[in-house]
C-alpha cells in the first residue's frame, strides 16, 4: 500500500483500544495530504493535544474542519460524536415533523438511544456513508470507536441490516396497545386469556417499557428502510476494493491472540486487510547491563527485557500469519507526535517500513 | 477508616481504565490481597474472551465460578447468561421460558437493547453478594474487570438511566437497585488504572469529573501502572540511544505524574514497569508493591 496514490479511497484503521489507531490515522492523513490528495480524517477517541494539533478541539462535534497544514492536497479532519450524528440522522430523514418530534422526545430514545454501546458504532457507519455519497474528498482515513472487541464497528452494518430484516421488528411494530395504554389483542380480542397475558408480561417486562418501545420502533419506521439501504450501502463499501483495513496491534506476545483474532476475522468477512502496523515497538538495544550505579544497570536490564519481549512478540506474531500478509514494526518513540511536523515524521517513517517491507517479500 | 480497610470493606469494586492499562492484571491482584485477607473475593470478567484465568493460573471458567484459592473464586460472565437466568426465574414454567429464551425477538432484544446488558453485569453482581445468584460459595466482594472507561461510565449509570426511562414494572425495580448498590457510599467502589501517559491520563480524569457529577462520588483509588523508573543523575552517556529513549519516556510519565498531582485529589498508588511476562508471577509481584504501599511494610509482611 503506497498512500502517495491515490488508492484506496477509503482506509480503515482498526484494532484494540489504546494502540495509537488514531495518531496513526492522523499521521496517515497528514502524508495522503502531502502527497496532493483531498483526505479527511475521521476521529472518536483523539487526545487533547491531537485535537489541538488536527483543530478539532473547538469546532462543533460531527462538524469538519480545515487543518491549518501547508500541502499540496487539503486536510480535512471530524470528530464523530454519536447522538448528535442520531439526532441530525432522524432530522434529515424523518418524512415531516411529527414524525421527527415523535422520535426525538420519545422516553426511550432520550435516555438511552444516545448513551449507550453500539450506537457509537451505528453513528459511524452512518457519518461514513455521508461522507462517501458527498465525495468531497479523495481519500478518507477512519479511526474507528475504542471498543475493547473493536470488531463491534466492523460488524455494525450487518446487525442493522439483520435486526431491520428480522421478525423482531415486524413484532415490535404492530399496533400493541390501543389508546388507553391497554395491549391490544387482549383488551379487545381475546378476552380473560388476553389480560392474564397482559398480566403475565407486565409481571415479565413491565408493560411501560414495552409501551415506550412499542411507541419508539413505530415511530421510527418511516427510517428503516433509509437505515436499511445505508447500512447495506456502507456494508458493500467496506467489501469493496475501495476499502482497505489497516490493523494496529500493541507489542509484545500477551497482543497476539486478539491480533490474530482480529486478523482472520477481516479476513474471513471478506474486507481488505492491508498491512499490519505492530505499534509503539521497544526497539532493541545492543551492550551489556552496565552502569554507573545500580538503579542505571536495573534501567537497562529493563530496556533490553522490553526490546526482546516485543522483538519476541513481532517474530511469534509473524510466524503466526500467512506469508502473504506485510506486517510492520513501528518503534516507540522517545516522544508521543502532538504537532503536525511530528505527525507527518511520523506518517513518513511508516511510509518508509511499509516500502522497504514490500520489497522484501 | 484507612484506605485498605475502605477496599476491603466493599461489596463491589469496579476496576477500569482505558483500554491497555493494566485492568486485568489490578483486578487479578487486588483480589489475590483481599481473599489472603480473609475477604470471600469473587473477580467478575466480562470481556467475551477469557483472560483472567491466566493471570490466576486456572483453567478458564467457561461461565462457571472457579475456585482459585482460599476465598479467591473467578467467573467469566456473559450479560446475555444473566438475562436467561432472569427469564428463568419469572417464567415459572420451564417449557415457556425456553420458548421465550429461543424466540429471535428475544435474543435480538437481549443483543440490541441499549444498556440491557450493563445492567445485567451490574444486577449480577448485586446478586452475587446477597446471595442470590448462588448460596456457595457465599461472596463478601465482587471485584469487576469492568470494560474500558468509555464503557465503564455506562457500566456505571446504565442502571439509572434504565430506571429514569422505564418507570415501572419488575425492570425498574431491578435498574432501581442496581442504581441505588451502585450509588451507594458504602457497597461500590471505583478503582482507577491508569499509566503516566496523555490519554489515560486525561479519560482518569474525565472519569472521575463524570462520576462526581453523576453519582456525587469520588474514586477509591488510582493505579498509576507501568511507570519507567527515574533516570539515576549519574547516567551521563551522551549520545547513549537507550539512555535517551529512558530520559524521555520517564519525563512524559512525570509531566503526567505532575498533572495528576495537580488535578486529582484522592489516594494515589504508583506502580513500576516490571520486567516480568503476563502471567501469575506478574500478579504475586503487582500485589506485593500494591500492598507495601497501601499496607505499609508491616501489613505486607
Amino acid at each position: 500500500m503506497d498512500l502517495r496514490a491515490g488508492r484506496p479511497p477509503f482506509l480503515v484503521c482498526v484494532g484494540a483500544g489504546g494502540v495509537g489507531k488514531t495518531t496513526l490515522a492522523a499521521a496517515l492523513g497528514l502524508l495522503s495530504a502531502r502527497a496532493g490528495h483531498r483526505t479527511l480524517v475521521m476521529t472518536f477517541d483523539p487526545s487533547l493535544r491531537l485535537k489541538d494539533a488536527l483543530g478539532v478541539g473547538a469546532a462543533a462535534h460531527g462538524e469538519e474542519v480545515a487543518v491549518p497544514y501547508d500541502a499540496p492536497g487539503s486536510l480535512h479532519a471530524s470528530l464523530l460524536d454519536p447522538r448528535k450524528t442520531f439526532d441530525r440522522l432522524v432530522a434529515r430523514y424523518a418524512p415531516d415533523d411529527a414524525t421527527r418530534d415523535r422520535i426525538l422526545g420519545n422516553p426511550y430514545y432520550d435516555h438511552l438511544a444516545g448513551h449507550l454501546g453500539g450506537i457509537l458504532e451505528y453513528m459511524a457507519v452512518e457519518r461514513l456513508y455521508e461522507v462517501a455519497r458527498e465525495r468531497r474528498y479523495d481519500r478518507v482515513i477512519l479511526d474507528t470507536p475504542p471498543t475493547r472487541q473493536a470488531i463491534d464497528f466492523l460488524e455494525a452494518p450487518q446487525r442493522i441490516v439483520s435486526f431491520l430484516d428480522s421478525g423482531a421488528l415486524k413484532i415490535a411494530l404492530k399496533p400493541w396497545f390501543d389508546e388507553d395504554g391497554h395491549l391490544q389483542p387482549g383488551g379487545r380480542r381475546l378476552g380473560f386469556i388476553g389480560r392474564g397475558l397482559e398480566r403475565f408480561l407486565d409481571r415479565v417486562v413491565g408493560l411501560q417499557l414495552l409501551r415506550d418501545m412499542s411507541e419508539f420502533f413505530r415511530a421510527f419506521e418511516p427510517l428503516f428502510d433509509g437505515f436499511r439501504q445505508r447500512a447495506q450501502a456502507v456494508e458493500n463499501l467496506l467489501a469493496s476494493p475501495d476499502a482497505h483495513f489497516l490493523l494496529v496491534a500493541g507489542p509484545g506476545e500477551a497482543r497476539i491472540p486478539d491480533t490474530l483474532f482480529f486478523a482472520r476475522r477481516l479476513k474471513a468477512a471478506g474486507w481488505r486487510l492491508g498491512p499490519l502496523v505492530v505499534n509503539r515497538v521497544h526497539p532493541r538495544f545492543d551492550g551489556g547491563a552496565e552502569g554507573s550505579s545500580a538503579a542505571e544497570r536495573d534501567g537497562r536490564q529493563l530496556f533490553a527485557w522490553l526490546g526482546e519481549r516485543h522483538a519476541r512478540g513481532v517474530d511469534a506474531l509473524r510466524a503466526l500469519l500467512p506469508p502473504e500478509q506485510q506486517l510492520v514494526a513501528l518503534p516507540l518513540e522517545p516522544d508521543e507526535p502532538t504537532d503536525l511536523a511530528a505527525l507527518e515524521a511520523m506518517g513518513r517513517r511508516l511510509q518508509e517500513l511499509l516500502r522497504s517491507s514490500a520489497t522484501d517479500r | 477508616m484507612d484506605l485498605y480497610q475502605r477496599l476491603k470493606s466493599r461489596r463491589l469494586l469496579v476496576v477500569t481504565g482505558k483500554g491497555g492499562v493494566g485492568k486485568s492484571a489490578m483486578t487479578a491482584a487486588l483480589g489475590r490481597s483481599l481473599a489472603a485477607r480473609g475477604r470471600r473475593t469473587l473477580v467478575l470478567e466480562v470481556d467475551p474472551r477469557e483472560n483472567l484465568h491466566q493471570l490466576l493460573d486456572v483453567p478458564p471458567s467457561g461461565g462457571e465460578v472457579t475456585r482459585v484459592a482460599a476465598d479467591l473464586y473467578l467467573q467469566n460472565l456473559k450479560p446475555k447468561a444473566v438475562v436467561d437466568w432472569l427469564v428463568d426465574e419469572k417464567v415459572p414454567i420451564p417449557m415457556l421460558a425456553r420458548r421465550v429464551k429461543e424466540s429471535p425477538v428475544y435474543q435480538r432484544f437481549v443483543e440490541g437493547a441499549p444498556g440491557l446488558q450493563e445492567m445485567a453485569i451490574i444486577g449480577h453482581c448485586l446478586r452475587v453478594v446477597s446471595g442470590q445468584a448462588f448460596s456457595r460459595p457465599r461472596i463478601d466482594t465482587v471485584i469487576l474487570d469492568a470494560p474500558a472507561t468509555g464503557h465503564g461510565i455506562y457500566l456505571l449509570t446504565a442502571p439509572r438511566l434504565f430506571a429514569e426511562a422505564i418507570t415501572d414494572g419488575p425492570f425498574h425495580h431491578l435498574a432501581q437497585q442496581g442504581a441505588d448498590f451502585v450509588a451507594d457510599p458504602d457497597d461500590a467502589g471505583l478503582v482507577i488504572v491508569t499509566l503516566a501517559e496523555e490519554m489515560p491520563v486525561q479519560e482518569a480524569l474525565e472519569l472521575r469529573q463524570a462520576l462526581a457529577e453523576r453519582f456525587g462520588r469520588q474514586p477509591d483509588l488510582l493505579i498509576t501502572n507501568g511507570l519507567y523508573p527515574p533516570l539515576p543523575p549519574d547516567a551521563a552517556g551522551a549520545g547513549d540511544p537507550l539512555l535517551e529513549l529512558w530520559r524521555r519516556r520517564r519525563r512524559i510519565n512525570e509531566d503526567e505524574l505532575a498533572r495528576l498531582e495537580r488535578d486529582w485529589q484522592g489516594p494515589k498508588v504508583e506502580l513500576p514497569l516490571l520486567p516480568i511476562d503476563r502471567g501469575p508471577a506478574l500478579i504475586g509481584a503487582l500485589q506485593e508493591r500494591l500492598e507495601a504501599v497501601l499496607l505499609g511494610p508491616r501489613g505486607a509482611a
